[in-house]
């Protein structure tokens, strides 16, 4: 299916364990170049472990992570954040850091001893800021915003950082409908406009089936099925990974399949 | 552990019962050995027939003038103290909670430095009897307290906030303390730094029957709010909703162990460690039972001070290195060591 | 929702007027300290005492007493509020210092046992032994804390005035049984400048400068661990490496401070308060004003600490611990930590 994208990033029968339970069990995906993937799954079953072991902030037992081609335990931390960028679940900052502070720290993996900062590092944060709309807030204390204006910020934060690869851990959970909205509207420019590698952990199955390229069902540690949310979009294969009878239709706004849950299973 | 298991656990008389029963069994042994132990060993046989009326006149001297009213104050300190801990750490959810930390300690040591600066002649004797020295600790201490509920105010009841508002009146008491043990000469420093320490060693039954009359009603109305107590492990807005007023009950049960720990530093100095170590102790011998975990915790805070105040005067004699210090230097490691092993956060 | 200390908003501006204003005020403060104490001198006779070697007893009072106060003040006030401002960003706590951590405890008791039991005269030796007590102290305090459950602010400052706590038994019991030494030893618990031969001036010095050039060598990555740890992992902070080289700055500065002067209460406290409501919370900014701050905080300080129960010298730890405990009270009270 994706035989002609090159693949950004393949993961190769990764294992992870937490103590005694394991968490990902010889998982293989792999993420093509350009395109936005999206992980979906019930509780528990190691999404965001998986984006996270993308990032490299856990160490597998055993498996790959290849970026390029290129085994990601081979590179060192700042290399790999100029690289992968990742936006996590419930990120916190000093409530009175502001805005532009916040999206400074974002060059942290540019910045060098011999190379304090630059001007190319004021043009990335103020592109930053520029693409996420927050730049007339630049002033203003992160602890004053509201939900869908922080999370821009820490989205410009890491934009910042000028990643081909940016993966976004539950993003829009805790925002209303209409920042949901720009949230993910905004990834999905990023990805059309600049190119660039999107890995989402979506807990919403139909914003997923919306936003996806590659929609991938997780499930216990292993892939169970990936594919475009048109093949993905089943009642067996959901009633199977999220236990729910769920109806299937087509969304006349976006031509995408949307799923009804109606019944658990 | 399934439920059935847990339930019998708890109908089940076996472990918690023993535990108590050989607790209590070292608390008697430590308590006579305390009584007998001294420049001269006094077997159990004599004390106990001291204690029953007869016995020679120097025994009688011995064990009722000197050596029982200090065992007997250090077992009630130290079981008071440890009973303040216990209620903190279980209102503060946090094992970490200790008397020491809401300033009164040092604001009863402010007290009595105050009282020995004020109350000292030119020639450095005091001018009213040394009787008076718990007292001011106890005012020095009740004032930390009340200042820092007064300060607190509506957020006395979180309890980071109460903690850190002690921890700040707790650094000034020590401040003006030193200040105030530098204006004085040099016997009132170095008795007031003793004292500081934690000492035992001057009580008189006179100062224990105040003791007792203190602390006995002030610890039955604590038992009495402890019925309260598992409830109060639920949050703030649970708690309300079945009906118990959960900052309100917090405030009381502050002032409650607060009480509880001027009386017993009052007459036996800075021995707050005792309630840091004793509660969390109890519970690893008989888990989270309210019941239990109150006579346990009393029990082990008497048999640590008891325990220490033998110690060194086995031995650290001639030198009278206050219990204080001994407590400390032993408890506060042991509990450290215990917090790196086990991961027993709660909130 | 934070009112912080200029509202919603920080003000875009240039931050070298404040620089140049905190740089003024240090020269001022040290001024103060120069002419004010038990005798007033002019300035005039400041001059010649320190220029004219005239051997007149105005120049030993000035040359040979308030100048190493003059000196060791300011340089333990910068040390404190350095290793301050990286505490409270260490610990991802506004309340956190080398005291409530009982990094200042611990680097006395060192001090004291070193002096007491192992016999340890000489200066090096005592710096060496604060250092290292600081460094101890900090690996302890923080080990213990992150094992129990994770580095909740709570835990962190409890586990630190425990630890401080047991600090200060072990120094209790070296003084009941020291009392020759009992005042001398009072003095150094609680911190004071006065009394301290220029020699630990330049004792300190290059200790200091070697932290707060480990300090600055270390600000991307304190601003970035400002964030939660995830984010600063994903930014590809070093985490274990950037904790460790914070300690051993924290650990010199304040080992440092005090075997310079023995433990200055509340200093790491709320200077870094101050440098954040003046700069921000930029590290480059934060501990140079911090150092500023925390100069000049300890030298006025110091010059109180001649004056509240004159004659008599009061310990300048007792100064500061008063208004450190009132302004940790007013923090709190406000809700600003």
């Amino acid at each position: 299916m994706d035989d002609q994208v090159a693949n950004r990033i393949e993961v190769k029968a990764l294992s992870l364990s937490y103590g005694p339970e394991m968490v990902l069990d010889a998982l293989s995906l792999p993420i093509p170049s350009g395109q936005i993937t999206v992980l979906a799954g019930p509780n528990g079953c190691g999404k965001s472990t998986l984006l996270r072991a993308i990032r490299r902030l856990h160490a597998p037992q055993s498996g790959q992570v290849l970026l390029d081609a290129e085994d990601i335990c081979r590179l060192n931390g700042k290399a790999l954040g100029r690289r992968i960028g990742l936006l996590a679940q419930s990120p916190s900052a000093p409530q009175d850091m502001t805005v532009e502070e916040l999206v400074r720290l974002g060059r942290y993996p540019h910045q060098a001893m011999m190379q304090p900062w630059g001007a190319k590092d004021d043009a990335a944060v103020a592109e930053a800021m520029t693409g996420t709309g927050v730049e007339e807030m630049r002033h203003r204390r992160i602890g004053s915003l509201s939900g869908g204006q922080l999370q821009r910020a820490w989205i410009a934060m890491v934009l910042a950082q000028e990643t081909d690869v940016i993966c976004l851990d539950e993003p829009v959970n805790h925002l209303d409908m209409a920042h949901q909205l720009d949230c993910l509207e905004l990834v999905t420019r990023l990805n059309k406009e600049q190119g660039r590698t999107i890995v989402l952990v979506l807990h919403d199955l139909n914003l997923a089936a919306r936003y996806a390229d590659q929609l991938v069902f997780v499930a216990n540690g292993k892939v169970r099925e990936r594919g475009t949310p048109e093949t993905m979009m089943r009642s067996d294969l959901i009633e199977e990974v999220f236990n729910v009878t769920a109806e299937i239709i087509i969304d006349p706004v976006h031509k995408r399949p949307i799923c009804i849950p109606h019944r658990r299973s | 552990m399934s439920a059935v298991a847990a339930m019998r656990r708890r109908t089940m008389p076996g472990p918690t019962t023993i535990a108590l029963l050989a607790v209590f069994a070292v608390f008697v042994l430590l308590f006579v050995a305390g009584v007998g132990f001294g420049s001269t060993w006094i077997g159990l046989d004599t004390v106990t027939g001291v204690l029953l009326g007869g016995g020679e006149r120097t025994d009688r001297l011995v064990v009722l003038q000197l050596r029982l009213p200090r065992v007997l104050a250090a077992a009630i300190a130290g079981g008071a103290i440890a009973y303040a801990g216990y209620l903190l750490q279980r209102i503060t959810r946090n094992e970490l909670a200790s008397p020491g930390v809401l300033g009164v300690v040092d604001g009863a040591a402010l007290g009595v430095v105050l009282f020995l600066a004020i109350f000292s002649n030119e020639s450095n004797a005091l001018i009213v009897p040394v009787a008076w020295q718990p007292l001011a600790a106890a005012i020095g201490a009740m004032t930390a307290i009340g200042l820092v509920f007064l300060l607190s105010g509506r957020q006395a009841s979180s309890a980071i906030r109460l903690i850190l508002f002690g921890i700040a009146i707790a650094a000034v008491a020590k401040a003006l303390t030193t200040i105030f043990m530098l204006i004085g000469p040099i016997y009132q420093a170095a008795q007031a730094a003793r004292w500081l320490a934690g000492a035992v060693n001057t009580i008189n039954w006179v100062e224990v029957q105040i003791m007792l009359m203190v602390l006995v009603p002030v610890g039955i109305i604590a038992g009495i709010a402890a019925r309260t107590l598992p409830p109060a492990d639920l949050d703030d807005i649970s708690s309300r909703s079945i009906g118990l007023n959960l900052p309100v009950y917090r405030i009381i049960m502050f002032l409650l162990a607060a009480l509880l720990t001027a009386g017993a530093v009052a007459f036996a100095g800075g021995v707050g460690f005792v309630g840091l170590i004793a509660p969390h102790m109890a519970r690893l011998l008989v888990g989270r039972g309210r019941v239990a975990g109150i006579v346990m915790s009393i029990l082990l805070g008497a048999i640590i001070l008891v325990g220490a105040d033998l110690l060194i005067r086995v031995a650290f004699a001639p030198l009278e290195v206050p219990a204080g210090t001994v407590t400390a230097i032993i408890g506060a490691p042991y509990f450290l060591y215990l917090l790196m092993r086990k991961d027993n956060s709660n909130g | 929702m934070v009112e912080g200390m200029s509202g919603p908003v920080q003000a875009d501006r240039s931050r070298w007027p404040v620089y140049v204003a905190l740089a003024l005020g240090l020269g001022v403060a040290m001024l103060a300290s120069l002419t004010l104490g038990y005798k007033l001198y002019g300035l005039d006779e400041v001059w010649a005492a320190l220029f004219a070697h005239d051997g007149s007893e105005t120049a030993t009072v000035i040359a040979g007493l308030r100048l190493p106060r003059a000196l060791i003040a300011p340089l333990a006030g910068a040390a404190l509020g350095m290793a301050g401002v990286m505490v409270q960003t260490l610990s991802r706590n506004r309340i956190a210092s080398p005291d409530t951590l009982g990094l200042n405890a611990g680097a006395s008791m060192a001090v004291v046992l070193a002096m007491v039991v192992f016999g340890v005269g000489s200066l090096a030796g005592l710096s060496l032994a604060a250092a290292l007590g600081a460094l101890m102290t900090s690996i302890i305090v923080f080990g213990v804390a992150a094992g129990a459950g994770g580095l909740s602010p709570l835990k962190i400052v409890l586990v630190g005035v425990t630890f401080a706590g047991l600090a200060h038994a072990v120094v209790e019991i070296v003084l009941t049984s020291n009392e020759a030494q009992l005042q001398q030893l009072l003095f150094w618990l609680s911190g004071a400048f006065v009394d301290r031969p220029i020699s630990l001036f330049f004792n300190g010095l290059p200790v200091v400068l070697v932290g707060a050039a480990l300090a600055f060598a270390l600000t991307s990555a304190l601003d970035a661990l400002q964030a939660d740890d995830s984010t600063a992992a994903s930014l590809g902070v070093p985490l274990v490496a950037v904790r460790g080289l914070t300690f051993i700055a924290v650990s010199l500065l304040t080992g440092a401070a005090v075997s310079m002067a023995g433990p200055v209460a509340f200093v790491g406290l709320v200077v870094p308060h101050a440098a954040r409501g003046l700069v921000g919370l930029r590290h480059r900014h934060q501990l140079a004003a911090a150092a500023l701050v925390g100069a000049i905080y300890t030298t006025l300080a110091d010059v109180a600490a001649r004056f509240v129960i004159y004659p008599v010298e009061a310990p300048v730890g007792a100064v500061t611990a008063v208004v450190g405990a009132g302004t940790l009270v007013v923090l709190l009270m406000r809700r600003l930590a």
